[in-house]
Order: C-alpha cells, then structure tokens, then sequence
C-alpha cells in the first residue's frame, strides 16, 4: 500500500482546484492553504459553489482537475484515512429520524471503528447539551436541536477539520447563538474548521480567514483583521456586481 | 476485516432497530404479497387447474412485487436526511455499505416470505410440509438473487427522481433467468419431483446469484459515488 500521507503545517492545502458540470463552472481554479488550527469563513452568493468545494474537500465528489490535501492526505487516494480526519456538518442532518440521539451516534461510531461507541456517544451528547433527550426520537426535535446532534455526529470520532456548510440556515436567533458557542469552542480546541456561510456576523466574528467565493472563483482570501464588518460589505457587493457584469459581457 | 464486518454489522442493527420501530417495511410487504394471493385465489378456478401448475407463479409474483417495495423503501431510508452523504463520509470500504443493505433486504424478505408460506398453503390447499426443505433452499436462492441484484439497483435508482418506477424497470429484466428457475423448481417440487431432478436449474440460480453479487462489488464503489 502507498502511504500517501505528507503531515505540513497546513491543514488544507488546495491547488488549481477545478470541477464543471458541463459548461457550469461550479469550482473554477480555487488555490489557498489553511494552517492547522485556522477558521476560515468562505462567503458567497448562492449558486457560487461552495457547497461543492466542501463536497470535494470531503472527498464526496471528484475534482475536474487540480489537486487538494486535507490532514495531509490527497483527497483522491487517502479517502479512508482522510475520512478519520474530517467532520461534515451540512443542509443535510445525516440522521436517521427514527432513531434516537444515541442510536444514531452508536451506528455512527461502530461505523468509523470507535472502540467504545455508547461512551462515545454519550460523551458528544453531553458536549452539546442534549444527553437529557437521548433516548427521543430525532423526528420529534426542533431544527436547533437537529443541528446540535449533526455536531455531535460530526465530532463523534474526535476530527481534526470540520466542513461546515451553512450551519446556521433555518436556526432562530437563540438556536443560532447556542450553535456559535458550539463552534467557538471547538474552535478553542484547535479544530481547523472551515465554514459557509451567508451570515456575515457570526462568519466574521468567529474566523481567522475569510473567503469570498463569486462564481466558482475566490474573489479574495484575506485574514479577517485586514478590514471591517462595513468595509468586508462593501468588498462583496463589489465582487458580486463586478463578477455579473463580466458575466454579461461574456453572454453577449 | 473486523471492521468490515463490524460496520456491514451496525448497519444490520440499524435496519433493524428502525424498522422494529416503524415497522412500515415489513407490514407494506406483507400486506401487499397477502393481496396478491387473494385476488389469484378468488380469479383461479382450482376445480379447473391444478394449484401445483399455477401455484408457483402466483407465489413468486406475490414475493418478488412486495420485495420490490421493499427494496425502493431499503434505500429511501438512507436518502432522507442525507443518510447516504453520512454513510459515505465514514472510512467505511462501499461494499460493507451494500453488504450491510443486501443482508437487511434478504431477512426482512425471507421473514415476510416464511409468514406467506403458511397462507398460501391454507389457501391453495397445497401441503408443503412434505416438501419443505427442497422449498426453503429454492426461496433462499431466489430471495438471495433478487436481493442481489435488487440492492445494488435500488442504491443506483435512488439517486433519481423517478426511483420508484425505475427500480423495476431495470430489475425484472435481469431478474429473468432467476425467476425461470426458481418457480420450475417450485412447480417440480410441488408435484413431488426429488431435488437431485433440478440440479441444473439449483446450478443456473446459484450461478446468477454470484454473478450479481460479484457484479455488484466491482460496480457499487461508482454507484454510491456523486
């Protein structure tokens, strides 16, 4: 067996990063690196293919072309032990609605190999604060407590990276706030997390880095102390307005 | 290898403990093979046919359909909520995933079939009891089969919008050579034949059998893929 796995600095390493369906361009030359540890905010119209760059990152979709590292492994060849690495919150719960907080976490855990699933799942749940409700049915939670339980899910097997793709879609204001805690801390815990996002608060309070990906391009990649919440806005719709009218221009 | 087998494992579980819970697999199968064998009970006349020349067919058509709903319900479950996307980003081999599936389908069939068996019996006044054993082995090929090729159909059918109606369209066709072998087999067992008279159509249904599971682990990698 090759081992493939070139441990760096950098948590994400992507380079050239391309991937098109048909003539739509959904990642469209995507480069830049992420230090162990790092929170990096990708903003971004809808449409603009965030979702599918975290879908590559996760190794759930092939690239076109380009090359990316995540925990050191290519995403194409170390699938197995990349998959080990990473955690991936999405629109998406990933969990069975029949089954209870800790039957879900329990499949979860003999499914990555954990020794001791149930301690495991019991430890996550506490994390997140619904140990209390383990043995209820996941359909009879609200959409906070759903997405408490995709984190513990996503940190069940103690990730390095975490793939956030709008968490905080469909979260009221309380739910939203108990989610950013939730995130904070792991970031404390020197996760490297990378996060979609439309809301330009909570992904520019809580990053080291930010994106803003317009078209399948990153438009820019800068650290967050680099400029303001207002001068952040304005640099978007800049972005956003100068990317559609090249658009036109090209459609004509 | 303990881990493959541990997740092909959890996965068994976890059918298991949902449908103990829901329960809906099991019942819209059960219910649906009852129907069938009702309404050919009431449409044969069996003062005019033997119910050993038409019993098999009626018995498969009833086993095969109500399978069929389960296996488009097998992998439904896995898309609501995106199960599957979970299920793939664990460092899980896909064949655990299929395996842990094709067992899941192939109890939850053979348990509805063994609660069919006896009904079908009092129906048709047929006594089976004779001929269990040789009956057994030719349900377990068959189910073995069409579980098979059914599992790995319905993971590919399910990422379309028209699952239901496809998932039968492109498994009965394959499906052809098991299910001639399996209701000959079942009508020569019916009419007290020996098992050593059917060797070649045992042969020709186990044969498909691994061709389909041996189809199904070079292909299931790509069929899972996005």
């Amino acid at each position: 067996m090759v081992d493939n796995h070139n441990p760096s600095d950098s948590a994400i390493e992507v380079r050239g990063l391309r991937k098109e369906f048909g003539v739509l361009k959904a990642v469209d030359g995507i480069s830049f690196d992420l230090k162990r540890g790092e929170f990096l905010s990708v903003f971004g119209p809808n449409g603009a293919g965030k979702t599918t760059l975290i879908k590559i990152l996760a190794g759930l979709t092939r690239p076109s072309s380009g090359t990316a590292r995540v925990a050191g492994y290519e995403v194409e060849e170390g699938q197995s032990e990349m998959r080990r690495e990473i955690g991936v919150i999405s629109h998406s719960t990933a969990l069975y609605a029949d089954l209870t907080p800790m039957e879900n976490l329990i499949f979860f855990g003999k499914m990555y190999g954990l020794e001791r699933p149930q301690e495991s799942a019991l430890s996550v749940l506490e994390d997140v604060g619904l140990a209390p409700r383990r043995n209820d049915r996941v359909r009879t939670f609200s959409r906070g407590m759903v997405q408490r339980l995709s984190i513990a899910r996503a940190i069940l097997h103690d990730p390095s990276i975490l793939f956030l793709d709008e968490p905080f879609t469909g979260l009221d204001i309380h739910a939203s706030n108990v989610l950013k805690e939730h995130l904070q801390s792991l970031h404390n815990k020197k996760r490297t997390i990378l996060m979609t996002t439309h809301d330009v608060s909570c992904g520019l309070e809580m990053c080291d880095k930010v994106a803003l990906q317009v078209m399948g391009r990153f438009a820019f990649f800068k650290d967050v102390k680099e400029f303001s919440k207002e001068s952040f806005e304005t640099m978007y719709f800049d972005a956003v307005r100068d990317n559609q009218f090249t658009m036109g221009i090209r459609n004509r | 290898m303990n881990l493959f087998l541990n997740q092909i494992s959890a996965i068994v579980w976890k059918d298991f403990v949902t449908e103990l819970k829901t329960r809906e697999l099991f019942s819209a199968m059960f219910v649906f093979a009852l129907l069938v064998i009702l309404i050919f009970i009431f449409s044969v006349n069996l003062s005019v046919v033997k119910a050993s020349e038409v019993g098999p067919g009626i018995l498969w058509v009833a086993f095969l359909f109500s399978g069929t709903i389960g296996l488009n319900r097998s992998f439904m479950l896995e898309k609501e909520n995106g199960c599957l996307m979970g299920l793939m980003l664990v460092p899980a081999d896909r064949t655990a995933i299929y395996f842990g599936k094709l067992i899941s389908n192939f109890v939850f069939l053979s348990i509805m079939e063994l609660f069919i068996l006896p009904l079908f019996m009092i129906f048709f006044n047929i006594d089976l009891l004779g001929h269990l054993l040789p009956l057994l082995l030719v349900i377990f090929l068959g189910t073995l089969g069409f579980c098979a090729l059914g599992t790995l159909l319905s993971s590919l059918a399910s990422n379309l919008k028209t699952r239901e109606i496809m998932l039968p369209i492109l498994l009965y066709p394959l499906l052809v050579p098991i299910v001639i072998g399996v209701v000959r087999m079942t009508g020569q067992i019916l009419t007290g034949e020996p098992l050593s008279e059917m060797m070649n159509w045992i042969g020709l249904t186990a044969s498909f059998d691994i061709i389909y599971i041996g189809v199904s682990i070079m292909t299931i990698d790509h069929i899972l893929e996005e």
